[in-house]
């Protein structure tokens, strides 16, 4: 039982960066592999916040949010600047910048060997302790970050963003803002990654920098790629596909030294084999 | 005398990022493609030599079947998994994400194979040291040295003066006024994609030589080399391999500052500065 709980705990925490990295990706079409670092800032701040005792699991996750979208916000500016493929180097640049700042700066993030015992959440009093409540936090928070995904791409603002996509410069000249768009949708995905970060962080009270490299990144991608592009049910579907992945390879005895390689090897195939042959993935539009 | 060390590894290392540095700028000016997956052909040539070493041979026949299997890799990566993307209409988004996956797909291969670990050479020449005026090299640096700076010059040639290397630049021009003067650009984007991933294969192997092979190494290299061309302005041969000399001096020099897991970010920090002043890289022409 414990066992599903942790499944369906992990699978909407990673829908919620799945929601986020489909707006980036799929909706926006910017292409991103550093969306992993910036769930390990939110995790992160949400570790620091509640190891140390600054302050409740709300206001560390609502902090944890606004850190995120002020990053990606920063983070994606330069996308508005220069021309798509520039962006790939940004992208690459501050995930694994972003590892480095996780990996080395050990008076904050506990370096290499992570950071270990970070209290369970409580909302307003209410300890989360159990698998159950955290379940259904988690479940709620997803459920949530899906509604709010689903009243966007529905909105004006969506359309937008759409078009946006297709053509950039008639967007231009007709009269809408295109930084501005963009801007908001990369504030958005922040938001919806601090979130999952600082979820995460809670529930397994163990964090470290392997969570959030680049090979993350790449999961995160899968996962889009899978489910599929632009919709609310691919979006769901990618990571609870992807997260059950490793628990079916386990059970192909694969040695252990190499099982770790192997599974991101198979994210690898995934990635181009849904390119190749489903660019629309599972459930989505075309990438 | 610390410093006049630290400049000379930079200048060996960047000798070697410059030659990555165009390979990908031939590849990518061609074809268009964000090619990401070239970090791991880089990476495979220093396998390629490992494991030829392991079973007896010279480490010259290493280098050039590194060479050679990845020019194959090169040349089947374009036509099999490129150019069916382009028969389909791919978005370029597509195209980068499967390049990203193919990345993954070979890295992860060769971790499987040879375990994720660093595996060091054996060969003896990577003890033997030459010092002069203070400064010590290992032969396998020297060699480095001299086959890069070689290789630099005969690309240059290749590009400017051969037959092939004209229809190269044209394709790269305008692939459409290409195609209809029968230059048949998806042939030649086999074959720069071929050279591209030969010439990768030299620093590949000659690094592995001197460091050892590591299968994740290749991301960081080629990033740095892809900061290169556009630094060194897309296009730019010689841009290109001057700005990976640059970029690898001040990573060097920068460790009598910072400590070295902070050389990412000394090479980023570059790469913004030229993105905010200049967008266009130091040599382009208008």
């Amino acid at each position: 039982m414990d066992y599903l709980f942790s499944y369906l705990i992990l699978a909407s925490i990673f829908v919620i960066l799945g929601l986020s990295t489909n707006l980036l990706v799929g909706v926006v079409g910017i292409f991103s592999v550093s969306q992993a670092a910036i769930f390990g800032v939110g995790a992160y701040t949400v570790g620091y916040a509640l190891s140390n005792d600054i302050m409740g699991f709300v206001p560390a996750l609502a902090l944890a949010a606004v850190v995120c979208l002020v990053l990606n916000v920063l983070i994606t500016l330069p996308s508005l600047r220069v021309s798509g493929d520039y962006f790939v180097v940004t992208s690459f640049g501050i995930q694994l910048l972003a590892t480095a700042a996780f990996t080395n700066w050990d008076a904050i993030t506990g370096g290499a060997s992570g950071m270990a015992g970070i209290p369970t959440a409580d909302l307003f009093g209410l300890p989360i302790d159990t698998s159950l409540k955290t379940l259904i936090l988690t479940a709620c928070v997803a459920c949530l970050a899906c509604f709010a995904f689903r009243l966007v791409m529905r909105s004006p603002f969506g359309r937008l963003l759409m078009a946006l996509r297709e053509d950039e410069l008639a967007v231009a000249a007709a009269g809408r803002q295109v930084l501005r768009a963009k801007v908001e949708a990369a504030a958005l995905a922040g938001v919806f990654a601090g979130v999952a970060g600082g979820l995460y962080a809670v529930y397994l009270s163990f964090i470290d920098p392997s969570t959030f490299d680049l090979d993350a990144s790449v999961l995160l991608l899968t996962m889009v790629v899978l489910g599929g592009a632009r919709t609310l049910a691919g979006s769901i579907v990618g990571p609870f596909v992807v997260v059950a992945l490793p628990q079916l390879l386990s059970l192909i005895d694969l040695p252990t030294a190499i099982a770790a390689s192997a599974r991101q090897g198979i994210y690898g195939v995934l990635l181009v084999a849904f390119m190749l042959f489903r660019p629309q993935g599972l459930m989505g539009r075309k990438i | 005398m610390l410093l006049l060390q630290l400049l000379i590894n930079g200048l060996v290392t960047g000798s070697a990022l410059g030659i990555i540095a165009i390979s990908f700028s031939l590849a990518y000016s061609t074809t268009r493609i964000f090619h990401v997956a070239h970090a791991g052909i880089y990476t495979l040539a220093g396998y390629v030599a490992y494991a030829l070493e392991k079973s007896g041979a010279p480490d010259i026949v290493g280098l050039l079947a590194a060479m050679a299997i990845c020019a194959v890799a090169g040349a089947l990566i374009q036509s099999e998994l490129y150019a069916r993307l382009a028969q389909r209409r791919a978005s370029h988004l597509a195209v980068l994400i499967a390049s990203l996956g193919l990345l993954a797909v070979i890295q992860n291969f060769l971790a499987s194979v040879f375990t994720p670990n660093i595996l060091p050479f054996g060969s003896a020449w990577r003890g033997r040291t030459l010092s002069f005026g203070g400064v010590t090299l290992t032969e396998v640096q020297i060699a480095t040295l001299v086959i890069c700076l070689a290789v630099f010059p005969c690309s240059l040639w290749f590009t400017r003066r051969t037959v092939l290397g004209k229809q190269i630049r044209a394709v790269a021009s305008n692939p459409f006024l290409a195609e209809i003067t029968a230059l048949r650009p998806q042939r030649t984007f086999v074959i720069v994609m071929a050279i591209a991933s030969a010439m990768v294969a030299i620093p590949g192997a000659l690094v592995a030589f001197d460091f050892g092979v590591q299968p994740y190494d290749g991301t960081t290299v080629l990033l740095t080399a892809t900061i290169a061309v556009i630094a060194g302005g897309i296009g730019s041969l010689t841009g290109a391999f001057l700005m990976a000399m640059l970029i690898s001096v001040l990573q060097n020099l920068s460790l009598l500052v910072i400590s070295g897991e902070w050389s990412v970010g000394v090479t980023f920090l570059i790469f913004l500065v030229f993105m905010l002043f200049r967008p266009r890289g130091l040599f382009t022409r208008r």
